[in-house]
């Protein structure tokens, strides 16, 4: 059953660009990555998931349910981490939890500190007085607390520390086995290549890919730079090599394919220097569409 | 249920504050009372006065030297107090969570827009009728001195009726201030723009008979205390009238919040 439906989604802000004729569907128990640089339009998919905006046309569904006639009953069953959290400052954080657990039915006190005891959070502190990765985790919280079968996650891991991001992915792997569908945005690749099994890939507004990450991964470019002593531009004339430049003495290209045969051509010269890295998302776009 | 005791809570210490502007301003008027109270020659004074200065601060109507003249004349006070107050906490108790960025949290609770609406405008009510419960017994208190009669009860219970009702009609108008309007900044400014405008009105309409049609623009002129006091309850009509506004501000507020998309 697809937990998530959008058909033909299309949002303007007046004139303004916010997603155009987007489509996609998830499965339940799967984490489906949503990935494109800032301003692509991946808020504005999740607002308008949640119904916090209205869509220009299209259509979605949630659990099979539509969205606009069904919002509060859908809700009882979404959990939501913003990219960026926003709660009554005055409250604490203990104060804020309760009144979050109230509007859904059952008894969460127990699973909330359970929670706030395994993300190190501290109840009795007051919401004003937070950290910014400190209010993330009590975003966690409250997103996880009534234990909702799908979860959106916003950007989840900006201001949480490596230590505790590896808890936050373990515990989104944990609840994921036990059923929960993740719609998890990011525009960090590697997070995303962490976690998710399959990807929708969002540019200027439009889905421009979804795929299996498997996929995605053997497509996967490299980014190579190097300087060496008499180094000619038809040194890595590869298959698999792209983008090649060359600047004073400075090679770089993109490589994509079995990366021993570039480590196999870079043995036999007298390296300078040698960067591979990962290309940015920006320069997998840019390169993976052109 | 939870957003209601909520918002009564976050609305304390505003409602504290307006009561303290009340109270403050019974005592300065009943110091001032004392020095008119009873005094002859304050009448002489306020006959020399230009009439259309003494219609715009509604003083023809009354003898300020008794008490319920004095309350006559304070009524537009209690009312400007009501209304700011009132078109303050309806269109803040909605446009707040824009502002402070918490609609991504309120508004992803399994509750939907209208029952948010309401319950925020019953909490708004909660403090408007408390702001005249303030008003009205620090009145009292305040008069205890100087031995009113019966009548006077009477005029400042309807006094407080009607600053009631210009307090609802200005927190449906501010409901809808903070439900319609998508730039939250300026929905504070647009409800003092709209009293002053209603005020100045009201003003207008009283000096000059040939502006007397703007009565109808204007919840000030609904509840005139010159007719309070002659007819000794609130108009029909105008009551009417009021209900209608209340009615439709708030059919409006519901229609467009659920309709418009969130500013985040």
């Amino acid at each position: 059953m697809s937990v998530i439906q959008v058909r033909n989604l299309t949002k303007y802000y007046g004139k303004a660009r916010g997603i155009v004729d987007v489509s996609f569907d998830v499965a339940e128990g799967e984490i489906f990555g949503f990935i494109g640089p800032n301003g692509a339009g991946k808020s504005t998919t999740i607002r308008l998931l949640l119904s916090l905006i209205h869509p220009s046309s299209g259509s979605m569904t949630l659990f099979g349910q539509d969205v606009a006639a069904h919002g509060p009953a859908i809700r009882r069953q979404i959990g939501y981490l913003p990219s960026e959290v926003y709660y009554y400052e005055g409250m604490k954080v203990r104060e804020l939890l309760q009144y979050s657990a109230g509007f859904y039915p059952g008894d969460w006190r127990q699973r909330t500190a359970e929670l706030a005891d395994y993300m190190e959070l501290d109840m009795g502190r007051r919401i004003s007085d937070l950290s910014y990765g400190n209010k993330k985790k009590v975003g966690i919280v409250q997103g996880l607390l009534h234990s909702p079968r799908l979860l959106f996650l916003d950007e989840p891991t900006s201001g949480l520390d490596p230590l505790m991001q590896r808890k936050f992915f373990d515990l989104i792997r944990r609840e994921n086995a036990r059923g929960v569908t993740v719609f998890f945005s990011s525009h960090i690749l590697g997070e995303v290549q962490r976690l998710c099994t399959r990807v929708g890939i969002i540019r200027e507004g439009r889905m421009v890919e979804v795929s299996n990450i498997r996929t995605l991964q053997e497509n996967n470019y490299k980014k190579i730079r190097l300087s060496a002593e008499g180094l000619s531009a038809a040194t890595f004339d590869l298959p698999g090599v792209t983008n090649l430049q060359s600047d004073n003495g400075v090679l770089s290209f993109f490589f994509r394919g079995d990366i021993n045969a570039v480590l196999r051509r870079l043995s036999e010269l007298p390296i300078n220097d040698v960067v591979i890295e990962e290309p940015t998302l920006e320069e997998i776009f840019m390169h993976y569409y052109e | 249920m939870n957003i209601f005791l909520h918002e009564l809570r976050a609305n304390r210490k505003s409602l504290l504050i307006w009561s303290v502007i009340a109270t403050l301003l019974v005592l300065m008027a009943m110091s001032k009372f004392s020095a008119f109270a009873g005094d002859p020659q304050m009448l002489a004074i306020m006959d020399s006065m230009p009439p259309a200065m003494l219609d715009a601060l509604n003083m023809r109507a009354f003898n300020l030297t008794t008490l319920s003249g004095f309350f006559g004349v304070m009524f537009i006070y209690f009312g400007l107090i009501g209304a700011i107050a009132a078109a303050m906490w309806g269109s803040d108790t909605i446009a707040k969570e824009e502002r402070n960025k918490t609609v991504e949290f309120s508004l992803v609770l399994p509750v939907s827009r209208s029952r948010i609406i309401t319950a925020k405008a019953l909490a708004a009510l909660v403090n408007c009728v408390a702001l005249v419960l303030i008003t009205w017994g620090m009145s009292l208190l305040a008069v205890r001195s100087f031995n009113p009669d019966a009548a006077f009860y009477r005029f400042l219970r309807l006094e407080m009726a009607a600053m009631l009702a210009i307090e609802l009609i200005f927190l449906a108008v501010g409901l809808l201030l903070g439900c319609a309007m998508k730039r939250y900044k300026r929905v504070g400014s647009a409800a003092v723009a709209i009293i002053l405008i209603s005020y100045f009105l009201s003003i207008a309409s009283s000096m000059q008979q040939k502006l007397d049609f703007l009565k109808f623009f204007t919840p000030f002129r609904y509840f005139d205390a010159g007719e309070l006091f002659r007819t000794g309850r609130l108009d029909s009509g105008y009551l009417l009238l009021s209900v209608g506004l209340v009615v439709v501000c708030l059919a409006a507020a519901y229609w467009s919040y659920n309709k418009r998309d969130l500013m985040i």
